[in-house]
């Protein structure tokens, strides 16, 4: 049983350079990223918090105004306001797209002609935002970049929704298969476009294949998207070899993955679904976060104690509070109290049901740690506090 | 409050971020819709299979199939819509195999931009479209369960995508008549899910900014989900913040501690209502779309019971719209 086993948890801080966390949309990831980061800054490390939201409310929660394209450090006096004394340092940074592609393109462009040429390219700005694995490569490549670079001792990743963790993983590899295998260079050879005869191996059938593939995507998007590829390709060695340093690192011991859910079936589903997927690459999922976790507030013997003894002790709590507004019917309060506490009673036993199949589900040594659904979203760096004496003890 | 015409359209998006309740509300919409006696198709796009455990059903494919009374559904993978346009159109199998199965094609294909999402998009603009054999409308309801991107407004800007970067062919053309679907709020209809919190409805704000001014898409409404029904007045309020502190500060063990957690409970369920009531008047005061609101439900979510009962809901506050003659 692993569950609430915080010390595990705590753990991992000192095992791993990189923490990178993954889960479904909604489910609190960037501020678990941000309680991570936060905890193993108290501890002494230079920590990163790379996220790829644009979410004002971490920049909030985190005491600063907006978080931009630079690492930024959130300032000592951030943390004692509300009584810390971080031994370490916490830094935060957005992790732009385009401009992580737009870098990639920069630095492995033969010569400036062609680093123009693409970065001009009408294509280019639809290729580097909106094809599937695209965002998510070049979060990998900064992540390597920032790693490589050694300044921090702990980076601390919030990745983008998906509904397959490996997506994150495989975009390197999908990328530089999608526009570099050989099939595709090939394609744009000089030659097979144009209508002429190549001297590929399927050069008879080819014509007749671009032709019809012509009437659907028009010709002139064919032609251009070949022209398009054809300069990209110069920047193919520069993504093979990139893809497998990248991949390399993200298997090794320094990297370790964060599952993060919320208590509902269906996410605790997509949650074991994420895992095994991490798993069967023999990556390290090194804990469970399940956020948003409904706390049982009154216990099973004192449900059943009924609205007449409740609506008595709130009406001797009145009194001793001195605060009796004539208006105030205590039998009727203590009927909706117990409205709600029994409503509350199903969401909490459904939770701990979700925590209980989670643990039926994962290798015993893999930690399952939770934090209580608060009664307002985190907006400042002392509610990332809380949360972290949830997950930490 | 203007009651959404939802049930006036033939084509209803739901779209949102996902963890929303997208497809538990697409689902329920679908089941009002096929209880009002219209022929309706519930599809899901690239998703896995979410609606499927909802209705109790076997896995929801490819092929539509009878999921309740009147009501279908519809698994859409590109792939496979991307197969079905092209024999549509090459209408000889062996062309298409020639032509898209071809592995110089597939690597080419998937370096198209939106090429996935229009042929999604372009299966579910079939369907609008198509008639039986009288020559009436077959679907009465198209109802489409956007996938959940990081932003859900990629998949619809797609077809304007394409036909900006590109003007010819059977893609531009295809992408020309989904946007003019899109675009005629006779036939279509946008609802858009969210949460009463701060960042979906931040999110929800930019997107029907997005979707209004820049794309000119009808938003139909926009639907909270997931709303607390308050179960204390004002003064209760109060009392119950007071007792609250003042339990804080109390140090002794009180008798009155065991029954503390019902004030506790009753402290968070004010601070969440308080909460979502805050972000509901933020939607509210920042378009003029109509809102609705679906109620929390305590039980777990992914059930037929819950999606019976929000169908319910929905056919009780859209009804008063009145319903156009089929066909």
């Amino acid at each position: 049983m692993a569950i609430d086993d915080t010390k595990t948890f705590a753990e991992v801080l000192d095992k791993r350079r990189i923490l990178i966390c993954v889960g479904s949309g909604g489910v609190g990831k960037t501020t678990t990223s941000a309680v991570v980061g936060l905890q193993a800054a108290l501890s002494g490390k230079r920590v990163l918090v790379l996220t790829i939201d644009p979410a004002r409310r971490l920049a909030n929660s985190l005491g600063i105004d907006e978080i931009g394209n630079e690492r930024q450090k959130i300032p000592l006096e951030r943390f004692q306001e509300i009584g810390l004394e971080p031994k370490g340092e916490l830094w935060a940074m957005m992790l732009d797209m385009k401009e992580s592609f737009d870098r990639l393109v920069q630095r492995d462009a033969p010569d400036e002609e062609t680093r123009d040429a693409i970065l001009n390219n009408r294509f280019y700005h639809y290729f580097s935002t909106s094809l599937a694995g695209t965002q998510e490569y070049a979060a990998s490549e900064r992540l390597y970049d920032l790693h490589e670079e050694g300044h921090f001792d702990l980076i601390v990743l919030d990745t983008p929704p998906t509904t397959h963790a490996l997506d994150f993983l495989e975009a390197p590899e999908r990328l530089a298969d999608a526009v570099g295998s050989r099939a595709l260079q090939w394609l744009y050879k000089p030659g097979v476009l144009s209508g002429r005869p190549g001297r590929g191996l399927m050069a008879v059938g080819t014509n007749y294949v671009m032709r019809t593939l012509g009437k659907f995507t028009g010709g002139e998007l064919l032609r251009e998207l070949s022209v398009f590829l054809r300069t990209f390709s110069a920047l193919f060695d520069g993504f093979e070899q990139r893809a497998r340093a990248v991949q390399k690192l993200l298997a090794s011991d320094d990297v370790g993955f964060l599952v993060v859910t919320a208590p509902d079936t269906l996410t605790v589903e997509e949650a074991l679904f994420f895992h095994d997927q991490l798993g069967s690459e023999a990556l390290n999922v090194d804990g469970f976060v399940v956020n948003r976790v409904h706390p049982r507030w009154v216990d099973e013997n004192t449900l059943d104690r009924g609205e007449r003894e409740l609506a008595a002790k709130l009406e001797a709590l009145a009194q001793r509070m001195d605060h009796f507004p004539e208006s105030l019917d205590f039998d009727a309060m203590a009927a909706s109290m117990v409205e709600n506490a029994l409503q509350f009673q199903l969401r909490a036993d459904q939770d701990a049901g979700s925590v209980v199949h989670m643990s039926q589900e994962l290798p015993s040594e893999t930690p399952i740690v939770q934090v209580p659904y608060f009664n307002q979203d985190i907006h400042s760096l002392g509610g990332l506090d809380t949360a972290r004496r949830e997950l930490f003890g | 409050m203007t009651v959404p015409d939802l049930y006036n359209r033939r084509f209803v998006l739901f779209s949102g971020k996902g963890g929303v309740g997208k497809t538990t509300l697409a689902a329920s919409f679908a089941l009002s819709c096929a209880r009002r006696g219209e022929r309706t198709l519930l599809m899901e796009l690239d998703a896995k299979n979410k609606a499927s455990s909802l209705f109790g059903v076997g896995e929801i494919d490819e092929e539509i199939r009878e999921i309740d009374d009147n009501l279908y559904g519809v698994a859409v993978t590109p792939a496979e819509a991307m197969k079905e346009y092209a024999l549509m159109v090459l209408k000889i199998k062996l062309i298409y195999r020639a032509v898209f199965e071809n592995r110089v094609v597939s690597s080419f294909l998937r370096v198209i931009p939106g090429l996935n999402e229009l042929v999604m998009l372009g299966k579910a603009y079939y369907h609008t479209q198509e008639t039986d054999e009288n020559g009436r409308q077959k679907w009465d309801k198209v109802i489409v369960d956007a996938p959940a991107t990081g932003h859900g407004i990629f998949f619809l800007k797609i077809p304007s995508v394409i036909t900006n970067l590109i003007g010819s062919g059977l893609m531009f053309e295809e992408a020309n008549r989904i946007l003019e679907l899109l675009r005629d709020p006779a036939r279509t209809g946008i609802a858009i899910v969210t949460l009463a919190e701060d960042m979906p409805v931040n999110e929800t704000l930019m997107l029907t900014e997005v979707l209004t001014d820049e794309m000119e898409l009808p938003i139909a409404c926009v639907i909270a989900n997931a709303i607390y029904r308050p179960l204390f007045s004002d003064d209760e309020r109060d009392w119950i913040d007071d007792a609250q502190d003042f339990l804080c500060d109390e140090e002794s063990e009180d008798v009155l501690q065991e029954f503390r957690g019902f004030i506790e409970a009753a402290k968070f369920r004010n601070d969440r209502v308080a909460m979502q009531q805050h972000y509901l008047e933020l939607l509210r005061d920042n378009g003029d779309w109509p809102l609705m609101e679906i109620p929390y439900y305590f039980f777990d979510r992914m059930s037929f019971a819950i999606i019976d009962e929000i169908a319910n809901d929905l056919s009780e506050s859209l009804g008063q719209t009145k319903r156009q003659a089929t066909g």
